[in-house]
C-alpha cells in the first residue's frame, strides 16, 4: 500500500460505528418478535388453561437453556455466513441446498400461521377491553381492524424497530416485573413455594411436549443475525445480543409463570387459569394493586400483541422477499417498493392469507382463543421447532466439515447437545401434539399435522431438485439470503477469468426492481457441491 | 458528465428531488459510482473485493480527489463493502454539491416540521431539468441501440442502475426498451473484471440493506 507507517485516526471505522447498532438495539429487535408481555399474558395463561400442567415455569427455563446451547453453535456459524439470517440459509449451508429449500417450504406456513394465530389473541383481548369500556365489539371486528392496520403499516414499511419499540418493550418488561413482584409478595397460603420448579416435573411426556409451546415464545431471537451487517462489530455484537434475546424472555416468562402459580397456589392455578383465560394475571394482581396499573397493563398487552403482529408480518414478508431474490419463489416476490424498500408481494400475500383465515374462523363461529390463537401458534410453533432442529443439525454438519478456528465447545460439543435435546423435544411434540390441540381421539388433527409438514418439506426437496436440474445458476445461489453474497469479510470472490457471471439469467422476462441475487460466483461456498 | 453525477440524476425525481429508490440504496449506488470513477481514471484497482490505490496523481475533480485522499489515508481499510458503506453515508450530498458546482442543479433548503433543515439538490430551470432527464434517456438509447457492447464508462453506469433497482426507471417503455433489458445484462457481463465486481458488490450491499429494512 501507499503508506507503510501506521495510519492516523481510523475515520472509516469510527464513522461507520457511530451509525450502527449496538447490543441493546439488536436485543430489542430480537425480543420484539417474541413480545414478552404477549407470551406472559397470552401464552402462559393459555398453556395453564389448556394443558392443565403446573410444570409451565420450568418448561420456559428448560427451553431457554436448550436454545442457549443452540445459540452457541448458531452464532458461531453466523460468523462464517453473513446473510439475511433466516434458518433456511443455515440449513442450506450445513445440510445442502435441497434441504434448504425444504426448510424454506416449512418456514413459510409456520411463520405465517403464527402471525395469523396472533390475530385471534388480539381480537379477544381488544373486544374484552372494548367491552369493559362499554362498547360491544366482536373479536372479529377487532381482529379485522388490527389486520387492516398491520396490512397498511407493513405496505408502508413503517419502521417500529426504533425508539417506539424500545419504549414499548421496556414498559412491557417493567409491568411484568411489577406484576411478578406483586404476585410473589402475596403467595397463596402465605408461603412462597418452589416445588413446581422441581426438575422431576419435566420427566413426564406431557411436560416434554410442553416445551414446544415454550419454544414458540422465543420465536424471533434468530432474527438478530439479520442485522449482522448493521452492527458495530458483526462478530461480537450479534453473538451477545442473540444470547440476551434468548435469556431475557426465558427468565421473564419462567419467573412470571412461577409467580402466577405462587399467587394462585399450585393446586388452583389450572382451575383459575381456565376461569379467567387471558385475564388471569390481571385477576390475580387486581386485589393488590391500584386499578390504574391493571388498566395500563391491558393497554400494554394490546400494544404488545400488535407489535408482535407487525414484527411477524414483517418477518414473513422478508422471508418471502429473500426467497424471491434467490429465485426459489417467483422473482416477483423479490421486488420491493422502490422508495421504502417494503417487500410488496410478500406483504400482500400474508395479508390476504390472514384475511381469508379470519373470515373462515368468523363464519365457522369457532372459539378464537382456542382454535385460532392456540391451534395456529402450536402448529406454527411445531414448524419453527422443526426448523430449529434442522438448523441445529446444520450447525453440526457445517462444523464437521470444517472447524474454521472455532473452539471445540462452540463448533462441536454445544451444537451436538443442542441437536440431541431438540430431537427429543421434537419427538415428544410429534407424539403429544394431539393432546396439546385437545382434539377427540378419532380426530384426524391428532396425526395430520406432522405428516403435513413432512409433505411440505418433501415438496421443497422436490422443488430443490427441479431447480438443480432446470436452473443450475439459481440453484448455486440458494442460501445466500437477500444480500446475495455469502462470505463474511470477503462476500464475493472474483469469477474465474473467461466465465463472466451474469447478474441475471438472460431469460428474465420482467423488469426486476430489486434483482435476485442471481449467480454470484460461488467462491466462498464450501468447495463441496451438493 | 461523470459516472456518479449521471447516476444521481437518474436516481432522483427531476421535479421534487426525491430519491426514486430507498435512500440507502441510492447512497450505496452513488458510493459505488465514486469508486467507479477512480477506477475509470486508473487511480484504483480492485481484486478479490479489495481496493488498491495504483496512482496517487490527483484527479482533476475535487470530489474524486477527496475520495482518493481518503483511500490513501485510511489504507488499513481495503474491503470494498466497507468503503461502500462508508462513502454511502454522505454520497448523495457530496455528489449533489458537485452537481451544484457544475451548474446542473440548485440547492433547495427545506425545513421539515419540527425538524432540522434539509438541503436537496435538484434541477430547477428548464435547461437543468432537460439535462437531468436526458441522463436516463441517453442510457436507455445506448442500451437499445448499441446493445451490450458499451464503453466501460457507460457499462458500469448501466450496471449500477441495475444494482440499485433503477432499471425500470431507465427502461420504462416496455415494448420499446425490451431489447435494452437483455443488453443491460450483456453489458454488465462483458464489463472489465474489476468494474463487474464493483457492480456485484453494490448489488449485494443493496440487497443486505433492503433485507435489514433500516433507514
Amino acid at each position: 500500500m501507499a503508506r507503510p507507517d501506521t495510519a492516523g485516526p481510523d475515520i472509516v471505522s469510527r464513522s461507520l460505528a457511530s451509525n450502527r447498532l449496538g447490543v441493546p438495539s439488536v436485543v430489542f429487535f430480537g425480543v420484539a418478535g417474541a413480545a414478552p408481555l404477549t407470551v406472559v399474558l397470552g401464552a402462559i395463561t393459555t398453556i395453564y388453561a389448556v394443558l392443565g400442567s403446573t410444570a409451565v415455569p420450568l418448561s420456559y427455563l428448560v427451553a431457554a437453556a436448550i436454545l442457549s446451547l443452540f445459540t452457541v453453535g448458531f452464532v458461531a456459524m453466523s460468523r462464517h455466513i453473513v446473510n439475511s439470517g433466516a434458518f433456511y440459509s443455515y440449513i442450506s449451508h450445513g445440510l445442502g441446498r435441497v434441504a434448504g429449500v425444504g426448510a424454506a417450504f416449512v418456514a413459510l406456513p409456520a411463520y405465517s400461521m403464527m402471525q395469523i394465530g396472533l390475530f385471534g389473541l388480539f381480537g379477544v383481548v381488544a373486544s374484552g377491553v372494548a367491552g369493559a369500556a362499554g362498547y360491544h365489539l366482536s373479536w372479529f371486528v377487532c381482529a379485522l381492524a388490527a389486520w387492516a392496520l398491520v396490512a397498511v403499516l407493513n405496505l408502508l414499511w413503517v419502521d417500529l424497530s426504533g425508539k417506539v419499540l424500545a419504549v414499548l418493550l421496556v414498559s412491557e418488561i417493567t409491568i411484568v416485573l411489577i406484576y411478578d413482584a406483586v404476585m410473589i409478595a402475596n403467595p397463596a397460603g402465605g408461603a412462597v413455594r418452589v416445588d413446581m420448579l422441581a426438575p422431576t416435573a419435566m420427566l413426564s411426556p406431557q411436560a416434554a411436549a410442553m416445551l414446544v409451546l415454550a419454544i414458540a415464545g422465543f420465536v424471533g431471537f434468530e432474527a438478530t443475525v439479520v442485522l449482522s451487517e448493521e452492527t458495530k462489530d458483526p462478530k461480537r455484537t450479534v453473538a451477545r445480543a442473540t444470547h440476551w434475546a434468548v435469556l431475557i424472555p426465558g427468565l421473564l416468562c419462567g419467573a412470571s409463570a412461577w409467580a402466577m402459580a405462587v399467587n394462585a397456589g399450585p393446586e388452583n392455578i389450572v382451575a383459575t387459569a381456565r376461569e379467567h383465560e387471558t385475564d388471569l394475571v390481571f385477576a390475580l394482581v387486581s386485589p393488590h394493586v391500584p386499578a390504574i396499573l391493571v388498566q395500563i397493563g391491558y393497554v400494554l398487552f394490546l400494544t404488545s400483541v400488535f407489535a408482535a403482529l407487525l414484527a411477524f408480518h414483517a418477518a414473513v414478508a422478508r422471508y418471502q422477499f429473500a426467497l424471491g431474490r434467490e429465485g426459489i419463489l417467483p422473482s416477483a416476490w423479490g421486488r420491493t417498493q422502490p422508495r421504502t424498500g417494503a417487500p410488496l408481494l410478500g406483504s400482500l400475500t400474508q395479508s390476504v392469507l390472514a384475511l381469508g383465515v379470519l373470515i373462515a374462523y368468523a363464519s365457522s363461529d369457532a372459539d378464537p382463543l382456542v382454535y385460532l390463537f392456540a391451534w395456529l401458534t402450536v402448529v406454527g410453533g411445531l414448524g419453527v421447532l422443526i426448523l430449529m432442529w434442522a438448523a441445529s443439525a446444520a450447525v453440526v454438519a457445517f462444523f464437521a466439515r470444517h472447524r474454521r478456528r472455532e473452539n471445540a465447545w462452540r463448533s462441536t460439543v454445544a451444537p451436538a447437545i443442542a441437536f440431541l435435546l431438540l430431537s427429543g423435544v421434537l419427538a415428544a411434540t410429534v407424539v403429544g401434539l394431539g393432546d396439546m390441540l385437545q382434539v377427540a381421539p378419532d380426530s384426524p388433527f391428532r396425526w395430520l399435522i406432522p405428516p403435513a409438514y413432512a409433505g411440505v418439506a418433501l415438496l421443497g426437496f422436490g422443488w430443490g431438485l427441479v431447480t438443480r436440474l432446470a436452473r443450475p445458476d439459481v440453484y448455486a445461489s440458494i442460501g445466500r439470503g437477500a444480500g446475495g453474497g455469502a462470505g463474511g469479510a470477503r462476500p464475493v470472490s472474483p469469477a474465474p477469468a473467461g466465465t463472466p457471471a451474469p447478474l441475471l439469467p438472460p431469460t428474465e422476462e420482467e423488469f426486476p426492481c430489486a434483482t435476485p441475487s442471481g449467480t454470484m460466483p460461488s467462491g466462498t461456498m464450501p468447495s463441496k457441491t451438493w | 458528465m461523470r459516472l456518479a453525477d449521471q447516476l444521481y440524476l437518474i436516481a432522483h425525481e427531476e421535479r421534487t428531488g426525491r430519491s426514486r429508490v430507498h435512500p440507502r440504496a441510492a447512497g450505496l449506488g452513488l458510493a459505488a459510482g465514486l469508486v467507479g470513477e477512480l477506477m475509470l481514471l486508473g487511480r484504483v484497482t480492485m481484486d478479490g473485493g479489495e481496493l488498491r490505490v495504483v496512482s496517487r496523481e490527483p484527479p482533476g475533480d475535487a470530489l474524486a480527489h477527496h475520495v482518493l485522499d481518503l483511500l490513501v489515508a485510511q489504507w488499513q481499510h481495503r474491503d470494498l463493502r466497507t468503503w461502500l458503506a462508508f462513502l454511502a453515508q454522505d454520497a448523495i450530498a457530496k455528489v449533489g454539491e458537485r452537481l451544484l458546482r457544475a451548474g446542473a442543479v440548485e440547492a433547495v433548503v427545506r425545513r421539515r416540521f419540527m425538524g432540522p433543515t434539509q438541503t436537496t439538490y435538484l434541477p430547477v430551470n428548464a435547461d437543468q431539468r432537460n439535462a437531468a432527464v436526458w441522463a436516463g434517456v441517453r442510457l436507455a438509447n445506448l442500451l437499445v441501440e448499441q446493445g451490450g457492447g458499451l464503453a466501460p464508462a457507460e457499462g458500469v453506469l448501466a450496471g449500477l442502475v441495475l444494482a440499485t433497482g433503477l432499471t425500470r426507471h431507465v427502461l420504462w417503455d416496455f415494448p420499446l426498451h425490451r431489447p435494452g433489458l437483455a443488453n443491460l445484462h450483456t453489458a454488465v457481463e462483458f464489463l472489465p473484471a474489476e468494474l463487474r465486481e464493483l457492480v456485484e458488490h453494490t448489488q449485494t450491499s443493496v440487497g443486505a440493506v433492503l433485507a435489514a429494512g433500516r433507514r
